[in-house]
């Protein structure tokens, strides 16, 4: 519910209450007839509201998913003015605080007709590369272990049975990630096993022969109103996408955020990964802000019942 | 509800354009997502959990046997934010489901469509989306 109708319904409950407290017996015996009969009418209206506020709000309002985002630039209908310029933090930098999801137009028809399977995705979910003429540059190590990791249809994709999501492929998974920025560094959190990974704006080096994990270990600075984020120490195994394109241990990756607008958020994607692809390549996503709205958590191994179900 | 076993296992080619390749973390392939499935009867349970919600139905196949299909859906958060929530469904429900069966599986589908026992669909909208 809008803070504002809850403030008004919060007052004239305490309207209520006070003249409630201050209706004496001499009061009362003072009223004509009329005003007894508007008098209960008034307090038939604000018990309905009160009713209304404990009984329908609830399933109107569940968790915060349609509650009005503070703080954000609105249309004079309220609608939020997702034109307006890129917001910036007190020391000027651009402000990439936010929820974000792939910029995916949404399916109308879905408001009125029956289509549960049909979610908002990312064409790069499946290929990462899909938008380049040749496709990605794959080596011929990677073109067979695509032919390995595609053998059981898909059972053997990381995502498939529940393990993190990395980046750079978190920003096609259909779920949300939300962006906090602060002056030494940007946290992305994401909903997908409330995943996070960090990135360090202090002006640290890369480590040197790191431990590989899923997501590596990354650095950003500031190009103008670019943010240019470098990372090194990727797990050997990665997937970037459905179709089981690698990323490996020899990746080097350039990841270059800037927000075009209030709305948008542009990502664009280089990889150098000398053992997975014989050059070097870049795509880039868009990303949509999400607001009036909040993340959802989504613990994969809660309820996973598909690995089952793949040939072995 | 008394539920009766329709129609299983139709190829139908341009019915791939119904169903997308993949869905919140998997790729759908252990679906024949060419087959048509379709079975009403009773929900016994709902399991509203991440990453997929899973839906179970009683249903008397042509020999008038008891068979417990389970139904594959979206995630919770998906359907959540399409406006639906946890009680959308629940045990006792008569309900028509289509789909697409298990490759490899009996009774175990993924639904595309599920309607109430007065053929209403029970899945539809949206919330809002802005869109930039």
């Amino acid at each position: 519910m809008p803070a504002g109708r809850l403030a008004d319904l919060k007052t004239g409950l305490t309207r209520y209450n006070h003249r409630l407290s201050t209706l004496s017996t001499d009061e009362e015996r003072m009223m004509t007839t009329a005003e007894s009969t508007s008098a209960v009418n008034r307090h038939s209206l604000w018990l309905a509201i009160l009713l209304f506020v404990l009984v329908a709000a609830p399933a109107v309002c569940a968790q915060w998913l349609n509650y009005p985002t503070p703080g954000i630039p609105r249309l004079p209908g309220g609608a939020p003015d997702l034109k307006a310029p890129a917001p910036r933090t007190s020391d000027g930098k651009p402000d990439f605080s936010g929820m974000w999801f792939a910029n995916v137009p949404s399916k109308d028809y879905c408001r009125e007709k029956d289509c549960i399977q049909e979610e908002r995705m990312a064409r790069e979910q499946i290929n990462l590369g899909i938008k380049l003429k040749d496709g990605l540059p794959y080596t011929e190590w990677s073109k067979e272990q695509m032919k390995v990791r595609r053998a059981n249809g898909g059972r053997e994709d990381p995502h498939t049975y529940c393990m993190p999501p990395n980046f750079p492929r978190a920003w096609t998974l259909p779920q949300h990630t939300r962006i906090v920025q602060t002056p030494g560094m940007m946290v992305m959190l994401h909903e997908f096993n409330a995943a996070y990974r960090e990135v360090y704006l202090d002006g640290r080096p890369l480590p040197v022969n790191p431990n590989p994990t899923w997501n590596g270990y990354s650095t950003g600075h500031w190009e103008g109103d670019t943010l240019v984020i470098e990372t090194n120490g990727i797990r050997d195994d990665m997937w970037l996408d459905i179709q089981g394109s690698p990323i490996t241990e020899s990746a080097r990756v350039t990841e270059r955020l800037k927000r075009l607008n209030f709305g948008l958020l542009q990502v664009e994607i280089a990889v150098n990964d000398p053992k997975a692809y014989t050059r070097p390549w870049s795509v880039t996503v868009e990303m949509a802000v999400q607001v009036d709205t909040q993340m959802l958590e989504e613990i994969c191994m809660d309820n996973e019942k598909d690995t089952r179900l793949y040939k072995k | 509800m008394t539920a009766r076993l329709y129609l299983v296992v139709a190829c139908v080619g341009v019915w791939l354009t119904v169903v997308p390749a993949a869905s919140a973390h998997h790729s759908q392939s252990e679906y024949d997502l060419r087959a048509k499935l379709e079975v009403a009867g009773t929900v016994t349970k709902v399991e509203w959990k991440s990453p997929h919600v899973w839906v179970y139905v009683d249903v008397l196949d042509d020999k008038g046997r008891k068979v417990n299909w389970s139904f594959e859906l979206p995630s919770p958060n998906t359907l959540m934010r399409r406006g639906w929530t946890r009680d959308s469904l629940k045990a006792g429900d008569g309900i028509t489901v289509a789909g697409a069966p298990a490759k490899n599986f009996p009774a175990i589908g993924i639904a595309t469509s599920i309607k109430d026992s007065s053929g209403k669909p029970l899945f539809t909208g949206t919330t809002q989306i802005y869109e930039p």
